[in-house]
């Protein structure tokens, strides 16, 4: 065994290589015209579909049905569109067509990718909320919500929970198209399970009950209370940190970089 | 004494029931061009992989320039260029932004327009990669082993897929790589006499000879290279077309 071993300075890719590297992925899935379409076109759709109704009825005092159930509601279809159909489907077409693999033999490791991919997916969500909220502000009178920092905490909070179901899906998804289809499925089912299309009032009890433990019924139960102004259920609140912690455990362990 | 620029000793990886290398040991010499020619299956890509820290040995020892692929693995990074088999890229990139990219990864990259020239890609930089011929995704790809001024680069089926004229293009550009040792893994004859100064024929997880393509041809008794290898390993070379099939 040779004992001169050459010495080399084991660096790490420095800040230029993330900022690149997120460039890329920002460029990747901006390129991805159909895939905007779902985040960013269709909660606007259902925004505009609802909004001048509800915009007239008053639920509490200068709070309308448009702040305190139809905006929850849109903003949670953002963040859940991207978390979960749109950023798993981009993992694991990168592990399927050996991305990941010809990173893991660069100084970079594939970990980066992932990091940039939720970044990117970060500035998707705002960009897609800020357009939602910004419509609703100008064309249909919304206001802002009382408890702004409970409603951006609530947000944050969503945001953890959805990217971490959305790891889990790319962790345990085979293929590119069973992620999508895992997605899609796991994507509707929380939602119509939270109040997505007409409200829980309408669900089946234990239904209803049920999505309130999901994290889409759970974050649009919160926005809402914090739009009224009234405290967040704690429950809401734990039910989102639980998905954030398990789904980022169960993601950790199964995450795959090869096929 | 010269440090080998890569030093296999006995190296053996088995997947589930399938010996995929048996025992294969190599020493290439820094500067040196060599070929691994087998037949699909041989172990090859498996060897090179270890090699390369994708796979970990069951047993035996590697290292390159005195790194453990697996132990050193981020200072085996800075030296080692690896163009892989199957490897595919962020294709809806264009060539100049994904050559960027690669670049940032390395403290003292390559400058862009070399890259670019050396594997003859200046005049699709824009291109995206999903647009490029696959001759053109070959040649992108070594442009990207090539970024950090590796001193060992390994190259996996190179030519497997292209046309004739796109082949020899890309053997031009292997020729200008005098300072880099090259690790060329290839079931192309004419490929390996014509890039390599020594070639490891493997089969079925063994090196069943290691020397100069004049020296296995000399030993083997025969005319060239091809029938050297058929009689080495009593099997003959696919041909481009079986590739399909094969993999």
């Amino acid at each position: 065994m040779t004992t001169s071993t050459t010495t080399l300075p084991a660096r790490r890719p420095g800040i230029g290589s993330w900022l690149m590297l997120i460039r890329c992925e920002a460029k990747m899935v901006a390129r991805d015209t159909a895939g905007l379409v779902v985040p960013i076109g269709l909660p606007l759709l259902i925004l505009v579909m609802n909004a001048s109704m509800a915009a007239d009825e008053e639920v509490v005092a200068g709070r309308s049905a448009l702040d305190i159930y139809v905006l929850p509601i849109v903003f949670t279809i953002v963040i859940a569109t991207i978390g979960v159909i749109n950023m798993p489907s981009f993992l694991a077409t990168y592990r399927k067509t050996g991305v990941l693999r010809r990173l893991a033999v660069t100084p970079a490791h594939p970990a980066m990718v992932l990091i940039a991919q939720v970044v990117v997916s970060l500035l998707q969500a705002i960009v897609g909320i800020t357009l939602a909220f910004g419509v609703a502000l100008v064309f249909f009178d919304a206001t802002l919500p009382m408890h702004a920092g409970a409603a951006l905490g609530v947000v944050a909070l969503t945001i953890a929970a959805m990217y971490a179901l959305g790891m889990v899906v790319a962790a345990v998804a085979p293929t590119p198209n069973a992620a999508l289809a895992f997605g899609l499925v796991g994507f509707f089912a929380l939602g119509a399970l939270g109040g997505m299309f007409g409200g829980q009032d309408s669900l089946p009890d234990t239904l209803a009950r049920l999505g309130e433990w999901l994290p889409f019924g759970a974050a649009v139960d919160a926005l809402s209370h914090a739009w009224m102004g009234e405290s967040v259920d704690a429950s809401n609140i734990l039910v989102l940190i639980a998905f954030t912690v398990v789904g980022g455990l169960v993601a950790a362990l199964f995450f795959r970089w090869d096929r | 004494m010269n440090e080998p620029a890569i030093h296999a000793e006995h190296l053996q990886k088995r997947y589930g029931d399938t010996l995929a290398v048996a025992d294969v040991s190599l020493r290439v010499e820094p500067g040196e061009v060599l070929g691994i020619l087998g037949t699909n299956g041989a172990g090859k890509t498996t060897t090179v992989e270890m090699i390369a820290g994708l796979r970990t040995p069951d047993s035996g020892q590697v290292t390159v320039f005195g790194l453990d692929p697996r132990r050193d693995r981020a200072a085996l990074r800075q030296v080692l260029g690896v163009q892989l088999q199957k490897a595919q890229l962020h294709d809806t990139l264009t060539v100049v932004e994904l050559v960027n990219l690669y670049r940032s990864f390395y403290p003292d990259p390559r400058p862009t327009d070399e890259l670019l020239d050396l594997v003859e890609l200046g005049s699709q930089r824009r291109t995206r990669f999903d647009k490029l011929s696959g001759g053109q995704q070959q040649r992108l790809s070594i442009a990207l082993a090539l970024a950090g001024r590796p001193r060992v680069v390994i190259l996996d089926e190179l030519t497997t897929g292209l046309d004739p004229r796109a082949r020899r293009r890309m053997w031009t550009s292997i020729e200008s790589l005098t300072e880099e040792t090259v690790v060329l893994v290839s079931h192309a004859m004419d490929e390996v006499e014509r890039l390599c100064d020594r070639v490891a024929v493997i089969d079925a997880g063994r090196v069943v000879a290691l020397d100069t393509c004049a020296g296995i041809i000399r030993r083997a008794g025969t005319a060239g290279l091809e029938d050297a290898f058929v009689a080495l390993t009593g099997k003959e070379l696919e041909h481009e077309n079986d590739e399909e099939n094969a993999a």
